[in-house]
């Protein structure tokens, strides 16, 4: 078999993490199998259903379709990463409470997308989450509810804030 | 006071969901696993020459490698109904996509490659894609071993019609009264055509299994919906008592149906036996498209009404394509049939519905199971037939629908809900009757509302579900049963159900996974049925165990087991009281003993209903559209949707609107977008590029829906189940609104911007209904 190992250095939630990877290993394939994280989901593996979405440099990125050494250098945030000490973030908090998840296996990339749209727009209305969530699939939903929780989710990080 | 009962609870499953915790089937890492690969046909149909599977076998890290050569089982054909689909192919493979063999290796990429390396020999056959085809009288037929099957005993009025020498493998028919006579008698008699397309469940987990076939057992863990039902298949196609085979399922991401009945469980159980080794088999998306569709159906609808409006006769030939294997087919069939008269007062009906073997992707089990095909034929029928008459489409409605108990069918349970007063409220939040101010500002756009009413017989047929309760020494709870947490929300609202008749709170109660080695058997989870046929297990089992706590609290207090009563996570006697764990002490001693509280439900056998089993409610699924047409390009947008359904009473309210606004855009999908396409037998459309599945944007300008509590459901509380209703009246109600916005009447879904722009071109030089 052609593979070589590449060294791969870079902050795995928060953490700093030293390994090697095969050079032609998918970024999903690693986190899943490598790292043994399995909140990040496979589903369409062609960057269409957004499933095994994860925040690379706080950018969100379809897991499926990057290689793995290109973590390489950068902060790397899976679904498992997103809690803190003090507990659930709040758009896990807000999933909850206003039903954005039914059988839950879009619900890590889901939430992973909001997270970035958050970041950029703290007070999105219901047109720009529809254009900025467009991007990840749930079949479970109606997505209705999904709206409903990262409108949630924006007001307990404000009050948070404040 | 309902302590439990009504209130959105938060979900159990909602914190292992949320933070990636939850572990599903494709999560299940066993040591030492092999993975597996299929080799699948790249022709529609041919017969099975030879198979050299050597040098597969001789790569380093191979494992395994299954084919028919060395199958070694008491059977190698599974099916519902029909045992008709082989682990491997035997004779010959009947669709692009059928499973020729398959490799397990120490990792998936040597398994792939392997794949590639088994030669096979086909004979290629004549390949039948469409209905007509199959039907022709020179078609080829595609079952021609006469496979074995179980047929139903059925009642009044339904029969069921054999085929020999057919691609037709079942055919289901409903009679009453005499329509040949009743059209005679009819002032007018219109008849349509309509046509929908197969389609694709996608749930985002594709199919995964992951077997261990070791000394005789077998242990199995799959994201089913049918865990004992897969259970006995395995069991008797490997020749193993069902207590040496243990199904563990852990969560599912997602099923709609798709995961109902045995799937891949035993390719993977036989490569485990012969890899003597664990083996794990995760299908990829193309792959779930290859696995299991919703049939593609033509309708064909006849109705003969007086002058005034009033349903005299109906009569309906329902044509699915039921792809290479039976699968579920039958049951879809014959609920299609039974269904296809729709929720009217019509004397005289008779029906046919045919499941026809081609060389495509099996059909079977599809959210909503045979109703969306025939209500969107009956909706948009009877819309047409109210312009030919000049009447309001909502009035015939009103005109013709089922009263709040009245049958649908003789030896049936009768309507529980009250249609007439869903669809006036309906018509009310859709403005029914009203000119939008905005409708005729641009030009080249057109607005226009149309409306639809469907029900299904929910809750399945001859299921039957039991429950365990446990109250332990501490007087917490642990509930046992098998409805397998799709999605849905079971685990939780089964838990409010228990919560409710134990009076503890939700807290004190946990849900044991689900392990047929120690979980009471249960029919599956499919049709709506889970919180009335389950529902109504696990409440007698939670009574079960509260008589017994009672009766453990009057021997402790020393009264009368009349006297006692039960709130609050204490029992009361009197001046007496002490909590649940303080009694079961006193009657145990500190460390031992627990009660065990078990529940039955199974709805009985009615010789005269028609499909042999009364349903166990009804469940209704109403749709109002507003749509806007642009006649220049095709394209329609959704401008507002309400749908509304009866849950009879929510257990939780929360729960009950995901269900109904996540079968809406199932319906939504169906009808604008969804369709699953063949050129020269290939299915050229199995992955999420070129298959639209509804997306965020997709999503009306205005979503509503409603959710009713009539009360009238047979389920604990006055429940029904709900979640298929909103792909009832999706595509009537869209096509309605189409007609209504441009007199284009379309006869077949998805409406793709082509086909609208096609009838609205066409439309210019033909009149309107009723003109």
């Amino acid at each position: 078999m052609d593979e070589s190992l590449i060294p791969l250095r870079f902050l795995l939630n928060g953490r700093e993490c030293n390994t090697e990877v095969n050079c032609n290993e998918l970024l999903i394939d690693f986190i899943r199998n490598g790292l043994g994280l399995t909140g990040t989901k496979r589903s369409c593996d062609m960057e269409i259903c957004g499933a095994c979405t994860v925040l690379l440099d706080e950018k969100a990125i379809s897991s499926c379709s990057v290689f793995a050494f290109e973590v390489d250098g950068k902060e790397l945030l899976t679904i498992e990463g997103l809690a803190g000490r003090e507990g659930l973030h709040p758009l896990q908090q807000a999933f909850i409470e206003c039903g954005g998840f039914q059988c839950g296996f879009c619900t890590p990339g889901m939430i992973l997308l909001a997270k970035s749209l958050l970041d950029e727009n703290p007070d999105p209305s219901s047109e720009e989450i529809q254009d900025y969530m467009d991007a990840n699939i749930c079949r479970c939903t109606g997505y209705q509810m999904i709206i409903e929780s990262i409108q949630y989710a924006a007001k307990l990080i404000k009050s948070k804030g404040a | 006071m309902a302590i439990t009962i009504g209130h959105s609870i938060l979900r159990f499953d909602g914190p292992d969901k949320v933070t990636g915790r939850a572990l599903y089937a494709s999560d299940v890492r066993l040591p030492g696993v092999a993975h597996a690969k299929i080799l699948r046909s790249p022709l529609p149909h041919a017969r099975l020459r030879h198979i050299d599977a050597s040098r597969a076998a001789s790569i380093p890290g191979v494992v395994a490698v299954l084919t028919r050569e060395n199958l070694d089982v008491t059977s190698p054909y599974y099916g519902a109904y029909i045992k008709d689909q082989p682990i491997v192919a035997v004779e010959k493979v009947r669709y692009v996509g059928d499973i020729v063999a398959a490799v397990a290796a120490t990792d998936e990429r040597i398994a792939e490659r392997a794949v590639c390396e088994i030669a096979v020999e086909y004979e290629e056959l004549p390949a039948i894609i469409s209905v007509e085809d199959a039907l022709s009288g020179t078609a080829v037929i595609i079952h021609d071993e006469n496979p074995a099957r179980k047929d139903p005993k059925y009642g009044y009025g339904a029969s069921l019609i054999p085929h020999a020498s057919s691609n037709i493998f079942y055919h289901f028919r409903y009679e009453r009264g005499d329509v040949k006579k009743a059209f005679e008698e009819s002032d007018h008699v219109f008849e349509e055509t309509y046509d929908l397309s197969s389609a694709q469940h996608y749930p985002l987990e594709s199919h995964v299994s992951v077997a261990d076939f070791q000394d005789g057992q077998v242990t199995i863990w799959s994201g089913t919906q049918t865990p004992f039902p897969l259970r006995q298949e395995i069991a008797r196609m490997f020749g193993l008592p069902l207590s040496r085979v243990r199904v563990m399922v852990p969560y599912v991401g997602g099923g709609y149906g798709a995961k109902s009945g045995i799937k891949y469980e035993a390719l993977a159980v036989a490569l485990s036996r012969l890899a003597k080794r664990p083996v794990r088999l995760n299908l990829s998306a193309e792959e779930t498209f290859k696995t299991l569709c919703d049939p593609s159906a033509r309708v064909t609808i006849k109705t003969g009404v007086k002058k005034d409006g009033t349903f005299v006769a109906r009569h309906c030939e329902v044509y699915l394509n039921g792809g290479a294997y039976a699968n579920s087919g039958p049951t879809v069939t014959e609920r299609a049939g039974y269904r296809a008269h729709g929720p009217y007062r019509i004397q005289h009906v008779t029906t046919n519905c045919y499941c026809v073997y081609t060389n495509t992707v099996p059909g079977g089990a599809f959210r909503g199971f045979g109703g969306p095909q025939v209500s969107f034929a009956y909706e948009s029928h009877l819309d047409m037939i109210a312009h030919h008459l000049n009447l309001d489409p909502l009035q015939l409605r009103f005109n013709n629908l089922l009263d709040k108990d009245e049958l649908y069918t003789a030896g049936n349970i009768p309507i529980d809900c009250d249609l007439r007063s869903e669809l006036k409220l309906l018509a009310e939040n859709i403005g029914w009757g009203k000119q939008d101010p905005e409708s005729r500002i641009r030009p080249g756009i057109k607005r226009g509302k149309g409306i639809a009413c469907g029900v299904k017989d929910g809750g399945g047929v001859n299921k039957e579900a039991n429950a365990v309760v446990k109250i332990l020494i501490d007087g917490s709870v642990i509930l046992f049963f098998g409805a397998v947490e799709i999605g849905q929300g079971v685990r939780t609202a089964l838990m409010q159900i228990a919560a409710e008749e134990l009076r503890v709170k939700p807290e004190r109660i946990q849900v044991a996974p689900i392990d047929t080695a120690y979980t009471p058997f249960d029919r599956g989870t499919h049709a709506s049925s889970a919180i009335t046929v389950m529902g109504n297990a696990i409440q007698a089992a939670a009574r079960d165990a509260r008589e017994k706590l009672m009766s453990m609290a009057a021997d402790v207090f020393r009264q009368p087991s009349s006297t006692i009563t039960l709130d609050d996570g204490k029992l009361f006697a009197g001046e007496q009281s002490a909590f649940i764990h303080e009694v079961m002490r006193r009657h145990f001693g500190d460390l031992e003993g627990e009660i065990l509280g078990i529940g039955r439900f199974k709805v009985s056998r009615r010789d005269d209903a028609p499909l042999g089993y009364p349903a166990t409610f009804w469940e209704n699924g109403l749709a109002a559209a507003e749509v806007e047409v642009d006649e220049m390009t095709g394209v329609v947008k959704l401008i507002k949707y309400i749908s509304l359904t009866d849950a009879g009473k929510m257990i939780n309210p929360l729960h009950c609107r995901g269900q109904e606004e996540g079968s809406v855009l199932f319906g939504i999908g169906h009808a604008l977008y969804e369709q699953l396409i063949y050129r020269d037998g290939q299915l050229i459309n199995p992955n999420l590029v070129d298959y639209h599945l509804p997306r965020f944007r997709d999503l009306p300008r205005s979503f509503h829906s409603i959710i009713l509590e009539e009360g009238g459901g047979t389920g604990p509380f006055g429940a029904k189940g709900i979640g298929e209703g909103g792909t009832l009246g999706a595509a009537a109600a869209i096509c309605n609104a189409v007609y209504d916005a441009t007199g284009v009447r379309l006869y077949s879904i998805p409406l793709t911007s082509q086909s609208i722009w096609a009838a609205c071109s066409k439309n210019s030089e033909t009149p309107k209904e009723g003109d």
